[in-house]
């Protein structure tokens, strides 16, 4: 039997047969659907999917008239990260100008709204040339990361320090007072960026910090929006799941802890964010058969019920990307042409 | 042989997080007599696992998962102590092994159990903790002689400190005298032969099956 050449989640090359190449996409689309409650692929689904595996060209991708946006995030640390050594607004131009990004975010090295908060007025500036020197929407972006607010970092104590000692009540209520605090930090950064012409605000790797981060983002949402009804708001998640740190706080009635993408993207509409990016995470022990089988089992879920536009995560180590320095591009095409042809998106 | 009921209600109590249970079961089943391995075997370690199923399917939170790994701890403190005083330490040890929670990492539920089913199989182990760094788990293989060092690390962040590990060894001239074994939830063999370890360890029974092998073959 002709044998394919495949991944693992961590990018190391193996190959399967035909045979096992459907049981890994039997067993990443069952994973999925159990975990999180929603429906297994179709058979049509895992054809298709076989099909984009298979194929023995190196980079898979869509049909003319189906490509979709692609934004990125952070682009101006990643550019800098792998030793291009060009500042903020040179980088924005690249991905624009030389890699076709539909969109871009500026964004600090520290990349938290809490220590953005007394460097504000140093971005503003900054963010305002970089809407002068590019085309493309710029999102100005950052992590609500909750972590930041309990100490040795903040001022509340640390429930990674309380819980171990069953703490649980003082615990969560150092949570409780992080989400406020982290509120006020990221509205503060929001509203300044926005005023100074920003297309976007983006929460990233929101959930980083588990549910109160989420609690954050969604209230931070709310309030920016109320204040400015054009505003656009993209939520990005850190997981495919919300941990569950505190594990009883909710948003308007629903219970944050434990919700997979299809419930977050309905929390996200609610609070008034535009766009939503979920994310799978990638298991690098399974195939990217599995891993990906499994990603767009969650995010087709996501996408049947999303009311609003969603940009799928597609980075090193989810949506099915290998943990890898490098993702080769064999899976990272596969893995977003798969994505785009199987779920109802809007970008990448 | 301990009864089914009292292994069934000996997980879900770990499951239900019920410290007080727990121990009283625990104490009782080793004053009885019982096999306190066929406890952590039967009861103890597939409770912990069902709560890292759940934790990792969003559907028991951090609160729960860290009153779980304390009752865990409490069982794997009184099914040691009774393994190092009752019939079970074998007379000649199997080998010593220094085992470790790499540097960054404070992880170490895992590696506890690891640390159990080793004792229970007569290895002469030192446990070094968590958070601990290369040169100290190198030092202390070098003072006992020892035969393998196991490494663990949860995080794709902390892992590279196997790596480093290695690294140091041949550095200082000594990955001749050890064996290495690594585990840990995002390690895979496939990182263990990259980086040059010895030995890949899929959980606590596969850590003790090895450690015989890497000896046996030593």
């Amino acid at each position: 039997m002709a044998k394919i050449f495949s991944r693992y989640g961590d990018g190391t090359p193996l190959e399967l047969d035909e045979k096992e190449l459907m049981e890994e996409l039997h067993a990443g689309t069952e994973d999925a659907a159990d975990r999180a409650k929603v429906s297994t692929l179709t058979d049509d689904d895992l054809k298709h999917l076989y099909e984009i595996l298979a194929s023995p060209y190196k980079f898979v991708s869509v049909e003319p008239g189906k490509e979709v946006l692609l934004t990125y995030d952070a682009g101006t640390l990643k550019i800098r990260r792998v030793g291009v050594n060009v500042d903020r607004i040179q980088a924005l131009q690249i991905y624009e100008k030389i890699m076709g990004a539909d969109t871009m975010e500026l964004c600090h090295v520290d990349y938290s709204y809490k220590p953005l908060k007394p460097i504000v007025t140093m971005e503003q500036p900054i963010l305002e040339q970089a809407l002068l020197s590019t085309h493309i929407p710029l999102f100005y972006g950052a992590m609500p990361n909750l972590g930041l607010y309990s100490q040795p970092d903040g001022p509340f104590p640390n429930p990674a320090e309380l819980l171990p000692n069953g703490k649980i009540k003082e615990a969560r209520e150092s949570l409780e007072q992080t989400v406020e605090e982290a509120v006020r930090d990221i509205v503060f950064a929001g509203s300044a960026m926005y005023e100074s012409g920003a297309d976007g605000i983006n929460l990233d790797s929101v959930g980083a910090a588990g549910d109160a981060d989420f609690l954050a983002s969604l209230m931070a949402t709310k309030k920016l929006k109320e204040k400015y009804p054009d505003i656009c708001i993209e939520i990005g998640m850190a997981g495919e799941f919300i941990l569950g740190m505190h594990g009883e706080l909710e948003f308007e009635g629903t219970r944050l802890a434990g919700l997979y993408a299809h419930d977050q993207v309905r929390l996200a509409a609610q609070a008034g964010a535009t766009i939503f990016g979920p994310v799978v995470n990638t298991n690098t022990t399974e195939t990217s058969a599995w891993n990906l089988a499994r990603a767009i089992t969650f995010m087709k879920a996501c996408g049947e019920v999303a009311e609003i536009p969603i940009h799928p995560n597609m980075g090193m180590g989810v949506g099915a990307v290998p943990v890898n320095d490098h993702p080769p591009i064999d899976s990272v095409s596969r893995a977003s042409a798969a994505m785009t042809s199987l779920v109802r998106l809007d970008g990448l | 042989m301990i009864s089914p009921e009292i292994i069934e209600e000996a997980k879900q109590m770990l499951v239900d997080q019920n410290k007080a249970k727990v121990e009283e079961i625990t104490k009782k089943v080793i004053a009885d007599g019982g096999d306190p391995l066929e406890l952590m075997n039967q009861a103890y370690i597939p409770g912990i696992n069902k709560v890292g199923d759940l934790f990792g399917r969003g559907e028991l939170f951090l609160p729960e998962l860290m009153q779980a790994a304390d009752v865990m701890k409490i069982a794997t403190d009184l099914v040691n102590d009774a393994l190092a005083t009752g019939s079970n330490v074998a007379a000649k040890k199997a080998g010593r092994v220094v085992i470790a929670t790499v540097k960054g990492d404070v992880h170490d539920i895992g590696k506890c159990i690891v640390v159990s089913l080793m004792k229970a199989n007569g290895f002469e182990v030192y446990d070094l903790g968590r958070d601990i760094d290369v040169d100290t788990i190198i030092q202390k293989a070098d003072e006992v002689n020892a035969d393998v060092i196991g490494t663990s690390a949860l995080l794709t962040t902390t892992m590279k400190e196997q790596k480093v590990l290695e690294e140091a060894l041949k550095s200082a001239g000594m990955r001749d005298r050890f064996l290495t074994m690594v585990g840990g939830a995002p390690v895979t063999p496939r990182w263990a032969a990259r980086i040059g370890a010895d030995a890949y360890a899929e959980d606590a029974q596969d850590g003790v099956n090895k450690v015989k092998e890497l000896i046996a073959q030593k």
